[in-house]
């Protein structure tokens, strides 16, 4: 029973940290119609912006999250008008190629300026831990998870009870018709991108803590974040939340209930993108 | 390349390095580049090799094999080296098996450790192969698992190993040959190196009241097994990594306080040959290096360009006999080639006499093992 709970409580934990990385391209999917493969990419440049800020001006990576997130939003306009934008109308592959290749260019430059050695900080909290009965959990993951709630609830509440969310939500459903009624669409794309992106950002340095940064930590997350936006169903940002805990669970159980399931989990994020898939196209016949 | 520039480069002595410069193993690859360009400086101002300078070809092969092996046939037909070195890791090894049989020029390889690249040069007579191969490190880190055995009494090992080539290469073989040693091992399991997330294995691990916690991978590993460690409540007396590197920032993080590496060297070596590299290190680059690839390749290029010295020619037949003869205090320990086990027209440089285990402790790696290395005892208190 005890293990039972743990394993509950890592697959609680863990969820916080993929919803966080999940969201932002949840939004990407559902206004701009893209699959960002940089999204990842976006996520260690925030990791990175988190770890130098902490080691050269003593700023915690949880305070972090701020200019991280700053950062990131800006950089995603610059990346939005040099070439996002060229194929919002294209082919969905365009979209897909151009993605993988500002990734593949992050992550190289990455290496090139940092080195592909990890690169980790230290805090009085990660040696923090909370015990409840039989359960433990770190600090860290925890105030992952609320900033991931939070974060989400409060992304919820701009979507659905703002004018920019109304802007958005109407640009998600009809472009064209978006256009007809006097909003500028394109603005309303920078936003959006900006906002994912800045999401990303802040995941990584949220994860920063627990793991590091290295210029190949993203590419996990987008996988990840892939199928967790395909079991939500793509664009839905309110199923995020409940899509995560159900791959951290998934993977937490066969982690430690199967054997040789610590190499196997990675394998889960694919199963469950097959089994939603058959799953939608067996309802849907 | 013109004729006069083609005369001048005749004139010199030419080596080809090939390095992994970027790419996942590029923190090896460019210590090592250190190391050699510190023994180029060295060679040359004391009067280079054969009364001629010594000129180095340093190629980026990423570790990879479609890189390393056109790097490696370039060397031989366009740079027309005296010798070959450098060459870094397993998968770059196998690679250049086949050019190598087919030009047979001397190589003095930086480090492979699978059998494969032994046994693929197996009939070769050019091969210097100076870093342990995988069964020396194993046969290390069992005489490290005696002393804390026979030092604190501890019989339990729960193993966690990556399940790629580097991790999982021969790991039954290791957990037989411990259980046969009399250890007892209740928990064994594969992860996927860089998930990032171990939390389950090491929630599975802490039912078992283990001594100890080996784990074989990488250094983007290496935070979250000790800090997931702690977040579920799983406490080894020790916790004992193998990766090739550590993490930046590692050695200064208090999660990181006694957790046990193995290393081929440490700046705080009390070797003397140690103490002068690292002063030599210090005086050129302005800072310390904990990477033992910046050593090794210093002593690959030196003791080549020794043993060319000593055979007054660059001859590759009297080069790799003197080389052969090579009997040197380096900052890595004595070098003497012998016979590779499994190829015996190979030869061997360091053997699992080089591996020392450190533990990090107030921002440095601390050699505790062999007692001949040790530089304080071993901390037995991870938790």
């Amino acid at each position: 029973m005890e293990l039972f709970l743990q394993t509950l409580a890592n697959a609680l934990i863990q969820s916080g940290t993929y919803a966080l990385a999940s969201a932002g391209l949840a939004l990407a999917v559902g206004v701009l119609h893209i699959v960002n493969f940089a999204h990842g990419e976006f996520l260690m440049v925030g990791a990175f912006v988190a770890y130098w800020l902490s080691v050269l001006a003593g700023i915690d990576p949880i305070a972090s999250l701020v200019p991280a997130g700053a950062v990131m939003f800006a950089a995603s306009g610059a990346i939005y008008h040099a070439s996002i934008r060229r194929v919002l109308l294209a082919p969905e592959l365009n979209a897909l190629l151009l993605t993988f290749g500002i990734g593949i260019t992050l992550q190289n430059l990455a290496i090139l300026v940092f080195g592909a050695t990890p690169r980790v900080v230290h805090t009085a909290y990660q040696l923090t831990v909370v015990t409840l009965g039989p359960v433990s959990v770190g600090v860290a993951p925890l105030v992952t998870l609320v900033v991931s709630v939070t974060l989400l609830a409060g992304m919820y509440a701009v979507l659905y009870r703002t004018g920019v969310g109304k802007s958005i939500r109407a640009v998600a459903q009809n472009r064209t018709g978006a256009h007809l009624v006097g909003l500028d669409v394109d603005r309303i794309y920078l936003l959006t991108f900006g906002i994912a992106s800045a999401l990303a950002a802040i995941a990584g340095s949220m994860v920063l803590v627990r793991i590091g940064a290295s210029p190949h930590m993203g590419f996990g997350f987008v996988l990840k974040a892939f199928a967790i936006i395909v079991m939500a169903g793509l664009g839905n940002l309110t199923g995020v939340l409940w899509a995560s805990l159900v791959l951290a669970t998934a993977e937490a159980f066969v982690r430690t209930y199967v054997p040789g399931g610590g190499g196997a989990a990675e394998a889960v994020f694919f199963l469950l993108i097959f089994f939603t898939l058959v799953w939608r196209s067996w309802r849907t016949a | 390349m013109a004729g006069t520039e083609g005369m001048a480069q005749r004139e010199q002595v030419r080596i080809g390095i090939s390095l992994p410069l970027t790419g996942p193993a590029s923190a090896s690859g460019k210590a090592a580049e250190a190391g050699y360009r510190l023994a180029l400086d060295e060679i040359n101002k004391a009067g280079g090799v054969l009364g001629r300078r010594l000129q180095i070809f340093i190629e980026d092969d990423g570790n990879l094999p479609a890189k390393a092996v056109p790097i490696f046939t370039k060397f031989v037909t366009v740079d027309r080296v005296h010798a070959i070195t450098g060459i870094f890791g397993s998968a770059v090894g196998v690679s250049i098996v086949g050019p190598a049989k087919l030009h047979e020029p001397l190589i003095a390889m930086l480090g492979a450790a699978s059998p494969l690249v032994e046994r693929g040069f197996e009939g070769y007579k050019y091969l210097f192969h100076y870093h342990p191969w995988a069964y020396h490190n194993m046969e290390a880190v069992f005489s490290f698992m005696e002393f804390v055995r026979t030092g604190t009494g501890a019989s339990t090992i729960a193993m966690l190993y990556e399940d790629g080539p580097f991790g999982s290469a021969g790991i039954g073989d290791t957990r037989a040959e411990l259980i046969k040693r009399g250890f007892d091992v209740p928990f064994m399991e594969s992860f996927k190196s860089g998930s990032g997330d171990f939390t389950a294995l090491l929630s599975r691990a802490k039912r078992h009241p283990v001594d100890v916690l080996f784990w074989i991978g990488f250094d983007a590993d290496a935070l979250p097994i000790a800090v997931q460690s702690r977040e579920v409540g799983f406490k080894p007396r020790l916790i004992f990594g193998t990766p090739a590197s550590w993490p930046v920032g590692y050695e200064g993080n208090p999660v990181a306080r006694d957790v046990a590496g193995m290393a081929g060297w440490t700046s705080a070596s009390p070797l003397p040959a140690s103490k002068e590299f690292v002063k030599k290190y210090q005086a050129k680059y302005g800072g310390l290096t904990e990477e033992y690839m910046a050593p090794m390749g210093f002593v690959t290029l030196t003791t080549l360009a020794a043993a060319m010295n000593k055979a007054g020619t660059t001859d590759r037949d009297r080069v790799a006999a003197e080389l052969a003869r090579t009997d040197a205090d380096t900052p890595l320990g004595k070098l003497r080639f012998k016979p590779s086990r499994l190829s015996p027209s190979v030869y061997q440089g360091f053997d699992s006499d080089l591996w020392m285990v450190f533990q990090f402790r107030e921002g440095r790696r601390v050699p505790v093992w062999p007692k001949s290395m040790a530089a304080g005892p071993l901390a037995w208190r991870w938790r």
